[in-house]
């Protein structure tokens, strides 16, 4: 009973601590956002030329599985952070020093995020009401039909995120900017799982295909097919969830789910799987201990043994003594007054400086094969494929930028610089391109050689959009993990498959739009200095 | 070399004033900013060192407003944030050269500087070790070599002993009394004796307002013969603290020796010399006193 009380006040607890935050404002914004482009029917659900009449089961179903499938992945990046939180407040080590067990501990975050994505489910039922009402194909109102998809699908997806995000923050190796990267592609791969466990099987879905997918995507699947079939035998099995305009449809009615007992038991046993993520989770939970949060944070060389600094704090007291004995003042060299010289490279230098500190060998062995690989590699294969690595390798140290001074409470000294506005800004965002320019740099070679100046200009572009997204992102997000997520997404759509509006990277003919970017480039820059602005008193 | 704080104010969202009326001028020398918790200190500091803006009242650096060229301040001033962060993956000598090209210095005399100032704060031996591995005080030294790099003419130290060990606190002063000389030094704290032995001017704030402004001397002459102690039995210690402003009390052997503040003697006291804390409590006071006076109606 007591262990339920506290479990219920660390949840509650956690809770309200996100609630209260703007975050938490934009997170439901968001939400509302996916209702209404569901809603307004730029996100469709579509059985070849099909769709169902808005009633209250097939409303559902879709809002369902636009929840488990699309908030799943922005639903990630929204809660993990809660065990960093509690690290950086030092609320983590009261916590430590009572009788709480790790795997409590682990649990209680894993059910705090669970009631911040609940939440947003909650707002996806409220649009799927509305939309079943406002749409007015069927206004007949069947709440079982309407929430159950709701409930069993999205709830026990979010559930399974909610653990994973608790996973993630306690493996060292997953809880920076690698892990948002990584889970972004495990993210794809439990989708492509689902979905393999169902095409190919349209007529005979194994029990273990439930199992295998956490949107619920198989039981809706087979389901509509099987009601589809009856209106139409000739149906061809089409399925699809597609975002943007597609065509007008012909309708059927679909009356909504009927449950058996594995498929409820796969979705509960994503519940499950949350529960054993969470408490994996314990296993690596370093429980607040400052020797590993030190170490997980990145200064693994740091000594912090306090011994050794207060044998420090001695010496020096006597070295001060001695000093003050001499006059320490003559020994300091004059600084020259009158109005300073920019110096604006210099301070490009030292940004460039910070951002590649700390950097492993392999990552400067990695950036120079890319580099090469640009050079030696066929135009075309540059053009499609080393460029793109290129320019998702140095992703971590672009996610940096912005957000750099508030991480590490550095911003009093820096904003106290003259022109902090006017320097530090811009020499922060021109170091984001000697980057993009450096890992990339290899491919404008070729594109020289080739004359290919409409390649060049994409490029030239493409290497300034990329840190303007991020210096955009950093100042008004804070951190580093909305750069982390969205980069990751527009990568992994827009250049990588050379999506046409998307593909930032410029040089490939069919899909490079160099003007929009150059206009996008600029736009966030501008909302980037506004941000900036927003935090110098005198900029 | 004259900073001028003109009737400034700071109102934050929700309509909280930090800061009200705020009036105060500094020339060279080190101004003890003296308040307690949530005086308006950390504001006024802010203020000064152009992190945030006044929402009323100017300040004047030089006869010039500091809202309308705060770059002519800021190439002069040097600020030890109350609380400030450090980039934990880089060194001493890295950190300190990154802010000095933030500060615009000029990279040889940077060098040169940097290297001296380890060599004062004595880091020169850690100066290559990561500064996530530095202690409380080994960080606070870092700071006050950052505050130093461009030589300021305004040094701005915010609660700097925060955190200290006593011994720390120590160098500390000492370091800030050296200095000073041709140098305006704020020092904000909420520890009397960390002014005590350095401060040439006192300024005493409260609840936002300016309480006093005064030498040490002027602040001590106030309380002359207002400070009384006497022993008392521990059982009538209470009696004692309903009836007196207290300033201190120490339990020994022949009963508690009781230091109060009141303009008469209390029976078989005897006058003491006052402390700078003394004639803290007493305008603290005085000014709750007359706040509490205004806050009820005639």
């Amino acid at each position: 009973m007591n262990s339920a009380r506290v479990l219920g006040a660390l949840v509650k607890a956690d809770f309200l601590t996100r609630v209260r935050r703007t975050s938490f404002l934009l997170t439901m914004g968001f939400t509302l956002y996916v209702g209404y482009e569901t809603f307004a029917g730029h996100i469709v659900l579509r059985l070849d030329d099909y769709r169902g009449v808005y009633n209250s089961a097939w409303v559902g179903a879709l809002m369902g599985i636009v929840t488990s499938a699309f908030l799943s992945l922005v639903g990630f990046y929204i809660v993990k952070g809660s065990i960093l939180r509690d690290e950086q407040t030092r609320v983590g080590q009261i916590l430590a020093a009572t009788p709480m067990s790790k795997s409590f501990y682990t649990v209680a975050k894993g059910l705090g995020n669970f009631a911040v994505l609940a939440s947003m489910v909650g707002v996806m039922a409220v649009a799927a009401l509305l939309m079943q009402i406002v749409r007015g194909e069927d206004r007949t109102l069947h709440w079982g039909a309407l929430l159950g998809p709701l409930v069993l699908y999205a709830l026990p997806a979010m559930a399974f995120v909610a653990g994973l995000a608790v996973l993630w923050e306690t493996l060292p190796w997953l809880r920076g900017g690698v892990g948002n990267v990584v889970y972004f592609f495990v993210w794809t791969g439990l989708l492509s799982m689902g979905v393999s466990a169902v095409v190919g099987h349209e007529g005979s879905l194994r029990a273990n295909a439930f199992f295998r997918d956490f949107t619920g995507m198989p039981t809706l699947m087979s389901q509509m097919r099987a009601a589809l079939v009856r209106v139409d035998p000739g149906f061809g099995n089409g399925f699809s969830l597609t975002i943007g305009s597609v065509g007008p449809a012909k309708r059927f009615v679909w009356n909504g789910l009927v449950w058996n007992g594995v498929e409820v038991a796969a979705r509960l046993a994503w519940v499950g799987y949350a529960l054993l993520a969470a408490l994996l989770a314990a296993v690596f939970f370093h429980r607040f201990d400052p020797a590993r949060v030190k170490a997980q944070g990145g200064a693994r060389r740091a000594e912090a043994a306090p011994e050794r600094g207060e044998v420090i704090e001695l010496k020096a007291a006597r070295h001060l003594a001695e000093q003050k004995r001499e006059g320490w003042r003559g020994m300091l060299t004059a600084v020259p007054r009158g109005e300073a010289k920019a110096r604006f490279f210099a301070l490009v230098a030292a940004e460039l400086r910070l951002m590649l500190h700390g950097q492993m060998w392999w990552w400067y062995v990695g950036a120079a094969g890319l580099f090469v690989g640009c050079v030696a590699a066929p135009l075309s294969e540059g053009r499609t494929g080393v460029l793109v690595v290129a320019w998702l390798w140095p992703l971590l140290l672009w996610a940096q930028m912005g957000n750099r001074e508030a991480r590490w409470a550095t911003e009093s000294l820096v904003f106290a610089s003259p022109q902090a506005m006017a320097r530090q800004l811009p020499a922060a965002w021109l170091a984001g391109v000697l980057v993009a320019m450096g890992t990339g740099g290899g491919l404008a070679i070729r594109l020289g050689i080739a004359g290919d100046v409409h390649g060049l200009v994409g490029w030239a572009v493409g290497a300034c959009f990329i840190p303007s997204l991020a210096l955009a992102c950093g100042v008004w997000s804070g951190g580093s993990k909305l750069f982390e997520a969205l980069y990751t997404v527009w990568w992994y759509v827009g250049a990588l498959h050379h999506v046409s509006g998307l593909d930032y990277t410029g040089v490939v003919a069919a899909s490079a739009r160099p003007g929009l970017f150059a206009g996008l480039t600029v736009m966030l820059v501008g909302a980037a200095w506004m941000g900036r602005r927003a935090r110098v008193a005198y900029a | 070399m004259k900073l001028s704080i003109e009737n400034v104010g700071k109102c934050y969202r929700g309509g909280l004033w930090a800061l009200r009326q705020f009036t105060l001028e500094l020339k060279p020398g080190v101004l003890g900013l003296l308040g307690p918790n949530g005086a308006g200190k950390t504001t006024l500091m802010s203020i000064l060192a152009t992190i945030t803006r006044a929402s009323e009242g100017r300040v004047l650096w030089g006869g010039v407003d500091v809202a309308s060229q705060p770059n002519a301040l800021r190439r002069v001033l040097g600020y030890l944030p109350q609380d400030f962060g450090v980039y934990p993956n880089l060194n001493a000598q890295e950190f300190l050269e990154y802010l000095a090209a933030v500060k615009g210095l000029e990279a040889k005399i940077a060098q040169k500087r940097i290297d001296q100032l380890l060599d004062l704060v004595n880091l020169q031996d850690v100066r290559k070790r990561p500064l996530g591995g530095f202690s409380g005080g080994m960080k606070q030294r870092v700071g006050i070599a950052q505050a130093l790099l461009n030589d300021p003419e305004l040094l701005i130290v915010d609660e700097p002993t925060a955190g200290l060990d006593p011994e720390e606190r120590v160098r500390f002063r000492n370091l800030l009394a050296e200095l000073s000389g041709e140098r305006i030094v704020i020092l904000s704290t909420h520890i009397v004796s960390d002014v005590e032995a350095t401060a040439t001017d006192i300024a005493l704030i409260a609840g936002g307002h300016l309480v006093a402004h005064a030498a040490p001397e002027e602040l001590l002459r106030r309380v002359d013969g207002k400070v009384w102690e006497w022993v008392v039995p521990s059982a009538d210690l209470n009696g004692v603290k309903e009836a007196y402003r207290v300033s201190s009390t120490a339990r020994r052997s022949d009963g508690v020796h009781v230091r109060v503040l009141t303009g008469e003697a209390p029976r078989g006291a005897q006058p003491v010399a006052p402390t700078l804390e003394d004639a803290y409590l007493d305008a603290l006071s005085a000014h709750r006193a007359g706040r509490s006076a205004r806050a009820v109606p005639a």
